[in-house]
């Protein structure tokens, strides 16, 4: 892999439909052979992206260097790119042979050549017997893989693919995933996926980009964005955080709700922010004797709920009643020799590692209210533990 | 980097965007001067005098202060109001037992109420002499002294309205979610409660768009009044009067201008109407099973045996009357009626004419309106052109028949016209017939357009297919049996219409439909009521084929539907 020169390159590149702005100034790289998945709850953008790349929407400002080669201004015709639409749009009135060589028709490729390629395409996706049905014939997870292999046939340099498991159920979806990245990574073709799925973008890609409104919040491997959220907005969209508002007294304290803690962590300049940490980061301890405060935060929250979750327990804490619910997950084995009853005081521990401290926006603070969302969230941890990212 | 970059400009709009372009550029073009330009015509000919000089509103004040004129309007509002009361009424009970009630025998039912949609409007008007005319059969059951006036265009109208009632009205009433019934049932509510809360609602929208339509239909109607109207006249008439009989075209400017508002306004409110319609609907709805219940089905299809026997003994006194050799002093079969060759109007040569203007009409109008609604649909250059494009589609809807007749003449008759060529010829009836007929088969095409996946034409680029291989491959074969309504469609209503053509035939190219017009003007309403029978049953083999074609050729032809 070349890392000097990307194989697509983005610069400022902006958009918008009427008064709204769908994309803000978005630069980005992406290498050669790359898996890179846009993130990022529904209508911030990330179609408009992908489409920017494609020629199929006409950005207003910005470059696309793909290959070397200025496509800015290059209607789809004349880009090298295959997509995969959400709907799949296979054609429904040829057949599954048809609707793969549809783009070889025009490339005055022999018939025999096309058949075989075809033929090829077909064992690629595991499904060999498929040519001679319709699309109406196949179902969703089939109907999938065959637009697929419509994408690649003309073998383009890049793949673009729109939330491309979107439409099928669980199962079919987790079986996909490991499909479409092993076909990624033997042909070795660049790939764009656009996703609002967390777990399928933490388990896909090389790196995600995750945007917010138009806006890229982070770029990373998927290590980098679970573990390092660069904002909290990062933070609530991928796994599941613990986010306490937190005003700050100096560099090392904070007062959470009504009690004044240290924290291990410099503190920036600023007022008021977010302290954030993973559910699974919290240990619990007996007592709050012997903790290196330099290196760990000390908190004590009375137990209010213990939820099974299969592999784990859940438990819910109340830090201070101004405060929302601390969650910590414990394994389950660790929980049986746990002989706490509801109602009573734990002390908590999270290393300094896992604390991170988003200093609150000076405008537009108020778009991640800290209370926003606290249900979704604990539904967002159990997804993700499941998933075992 | 620069260089670059200008290369790219300079490639950035190839041949297919090109070719788009041009498309668009020659639909918004093609509507310009086809419909546009000859409406604008006939409203600054309303603003002038004789000699072409422009006089403001004179020709207005002097429409408005003949009493002999200005009844016309109110005689107008009077048939339309009768004729919708009536039609609407009718066919909200009828579409109720199609679609609600367990009542037997639907289908035929549903059929029979088709047949009007094939007959020209003259056909029935000329069934009401024969029925209820001075030596007509149920003469005596008419409770007015003559047929010849409001009663028979109201009766006349009812009959040739009454399907596209029905149409829209069995689409409100199809659209019914059944679950919003077993909540009413497990209530406890009485079925008259049902009724007034959840039945009337629903169909709320459906009913007061086919209130306008029944009424702008109504109002703008020519043959029937034409036929049947005797001293009474309405607005429609006096435009053909004006033009035809005194030769007075700024006076029949005049009329069609007045014709247009109540036109133009129920279609303004028809489509806000039928936004709220789309929209009503949830997608989980499920269905209505319609339920048996024996005396309400009973008294249903008694109405709906009514009604179909008042459809049928039109359609067949006019058929009878065509074969009775002399009405009624020689009752003997014959075919003497359709030797039109002994008659006015044009005699079998206007029947081909007809023929022809009707297979041109619907073998371009199909080709040019399927390929505007594609490109102002699936296309993505010139969003202004493509929105003027659909709002120019929807125009003719709002215009009488008989004021598109008149503006074409304006237009296309102007000395100066570089396309005056047309005039007199099959081109301009071909190209008037179209354009009158054009909006529900622009709505026809756009409908089952965008039910194809909006992506299709995306994904052929990335395949570097060009949009027309994916529009000859993909789009038009998904949308066949739409293409095969619009023919249909252009086809029949080409055949029957007389409003937009009686001004616009010339001595070569004289219509079926004008000549049963000027049959019935000359007193031989025996051979008018013949032709007017051909036409019918022209239609009907054409709709028969069309059937032919849909249901067999089409299911064996595109397997692909099945799954
Ligand atoms: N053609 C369009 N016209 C107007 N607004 C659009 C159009 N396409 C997208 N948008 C708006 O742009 C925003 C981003 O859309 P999109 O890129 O589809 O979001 P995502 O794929 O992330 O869900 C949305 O708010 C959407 O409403
Ligand atoms: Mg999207």
């Amino acid at each position: 892999m070349n890392t000097s020169t990307p194989y697509l390159q983005i610069e400022h590149l902006r958009k918008s439909f009427g008064s709204f702005t769908a994309l803000d100034d978005i630069s980005l790289d992406i290498q050669e052979g790359e898996f890179v998945c846009f993130l990022g709850p529904s209508g911030c953008g990330k179609t408009t992206l992908l489409r920017a790349i494609a020629g199929l929407e006409q950005q207003e400002e910005g470059a696309i260097v793909q290959a070397g080669q200025d496509v800015s201004v290059l209607p789809p015709q004349q880009r090298d790119f295959g997509i995969v639409f959400q709907s799949y749009a296979l054609f429904p009135n040829l057949t599954v042979n048809d609707n793969i060589a549809y783009g070889l028709a025009n490339m005055k490729i022999p018939r025999r050549e096309r058949q075989q390629r075809v033929q090829g395409l077909l064992d690629q996706i595991h499904l060999p017997d498929i040519g001679d049905k319709f699309p109406g014939q196949l179902s969703g997870g089939q109907q999938q893989r065959v637009a697929l292999a419509r994408a690649l046939a003309t073998e383009p340099g890049l793949l673009l693919l729109d939330e491309p498991l979107s439409a099928l159920d669980a199962r079919v979806r987790l079986h996909l995933r490991n499909e479409i990245c092993a076909l990624q990574r033997k042909l070795g073709i660049t790939t764009i996926m656009v996703t609002h799925d967390q777990d399928e973008a933490l388990t896909m890609a090389d790196r995600i980009v995750v945007m917010d409104h138009g806006r890229i919040a982070q770029i990373g491997t998927p290590e980098e964005i679970y573990q390092q959220p660069a904002t909290e907005f990062v933070a609530r969209f991928v796994g599941s955080m613990n986010l306490l508002p937190a005003r700050v007294l100096d560099h090392r304290n904070l007062m959470l709700g009504r009690k004044e803690v240290q924290t291990p962590l410099i503190l920036p300049v600023c007022a008021e922010g977010t302290l954030g940490f993973r559910p699974e980061c919290v240990q619990l301890q007996d007592g709050p004797w012997g903790l290196d405060r330099d290196e760990h935060l000390v908190l004590q929250a009375q137990l209010d709920q213990v939820y099974f979750m299969g592999a784990f327990a859940r438990l819910e804490m109340t830090l201070d009643a101004e405060l929302p619910l601390v969650q910590v997950d414990l394994p389950v084995e660790q929980m049986q020799n746990l002989e706490a009853g509801v109602g009573q005081s734990l002390w908590l521990s999270i290393p300094k590692a896992a604390l991170k401290f988003y200093p609150q926006a000076q405008q537009g603070g108020e778009r991640y209210q800290p209370h926003a969302q606290p249900a979704e969230m604990s539904m967002g941890v159990a997804a993700m533990q499941v998933a075992g990212a | 980097m620069s260089a670059t970059l200008t290369f790219a400009r300079k490639r950035g709009l190839d041949t297919e965007t090109w070719l788009q372009r041009l498309i668009v550029a020659a639909g918004v073009l093609f509507l310009l001067i086809a419909l546009l330009m000859p409406l604008t015509t006939m409203l600054v000919k309303s603003l002038q005098n004789t000699a072409g000089e422009f006089i403001g509103l004179s020709n207005f004040v002097a429409y408005f202060s003949n009493a002999a004129l200005t009844q016309s309007i109110l005689n107008s509002l009077n048939i339309a109001i009768w004729t919708t009361v009536i039609v609407v009424s009718t066919a909200f009970v009828f579409a109720y037992a199609l679609t609600r009630s367990g009542m037997v025998g639907k289908k035929g039912f549903r059929i029979l109420t088709m047949l009007p949609l094939f007959a020209p409007s003259l056909l029935p008007a000329l069934s009401m002499i024969y029925l209820f005319g001075n030596q007509g059969i149920l003469k005596d059951w008419l409770p007015v002294d003559s047929i010849y006036g409001p009663v028979g265009i109201v009766m006349g109208l009812s009959f040739w309205a009454f399907p596209h009632a029905l149409m829209i009205l069995i689409t409100a009433f199809s659209n019914s979610d059944a679950r919003l019934y077993e909540a009413a049932k497990s209530m406890k509510t009485p079925p008259w409660r049902v009724f007034l809360t959840v039945t009337l609602p629903s169909v709320r929208y459906g009913l007061i768009n086919t209130i306008f339509v029944i009424f702008t239909l109504t109002i703008t109607d020519f043959g029937v009044a034409k036929v049947i109207g005797g001293q009474y006249n309405v607005l429609a008439t006096d435009i053909y009067k004006q033009v035809v009989g005194q030769q007075n075209f700024q006076m029949g400017a005049v009329v069609s201008v007045i014709l247009l508002l109540p036109a133009l306004v129920s279609f303004i409110v028809e489509r806000r109407v039928q936004r709220h319609q789309s929209a009503q609907l949830s997608s989980r709805a499920v269905p209505l099973q319609p339920q048996k219940s024996p005396l309400r089905d009973a008294l249903l299809a008694l109405f709906c045996t009514l009604v179909c026997g008042f459809l049928l003994l039109v359609v067949g006194m006019a058929v009878y009357a065509s074969f009775i050799t002399f009405w009624p002093y020689n009752m003997e079969l014959s075919l003497n009626n359709y030797r039109f060759d002994m008659m006015d109007g044009g005699g079998w040569a206007s029947y081909f004419n007809s023929l022809q203007m009707s297979a041109w009409t619907a073998v371009i109008g199909t080709a040019v309106i399927f390929l505007v609604a594609y490109m102002s649909e699936k296309i993505k250059p010139m969003p202004t052109a493509r929105k003027l494009l659909q709002l120019l589609a929807m125009l003719p809807m709002a215009v009488p028949g008989i004021v598109l007749g008149l503006a074409y003449i304006f237009f296309f008759n102007h000395p100066q016209n570089p396309f005056n060529a047309i005039y007199g010829t099959m081109a301009i009836l071909v190209l008037n017939t179209l354009v009158h007929f054009y909006t529900v088969c622009h709505l026809t095409a756009v409908t089952s357009l965008k039910q194809i996946d909006g992506e299709f034409e995306a994904v052929s680029a990335s395949l570097k297919v060009p949009f027309y291989t994916t529009l000859r491959r993909v789009t038009l074969p998904l949308a066949l049996p739409s293409v095969l309504d619009i023919s249909v469609y252009l086809f029949v209503n080409a055949m029957t219409t007389v409003s937009a053509v009686v001004f616009l035939y010339s001595a070569d190219t004289t219509l079926a439909s004008v000549a049963v017009l000027h049959m019935d003007e000359a007193g031989d309403i025996a051979p008018a009521a013949a032709m007017a029978v051909l036409l019918m049953l022209t239609s009907l083999a054409a709709k028969t084929l069309h059937w032919l074609i849909s249901h067999q050729i089409l299911q064996r032809t595109q397997r692909w539907r099945q799954c």
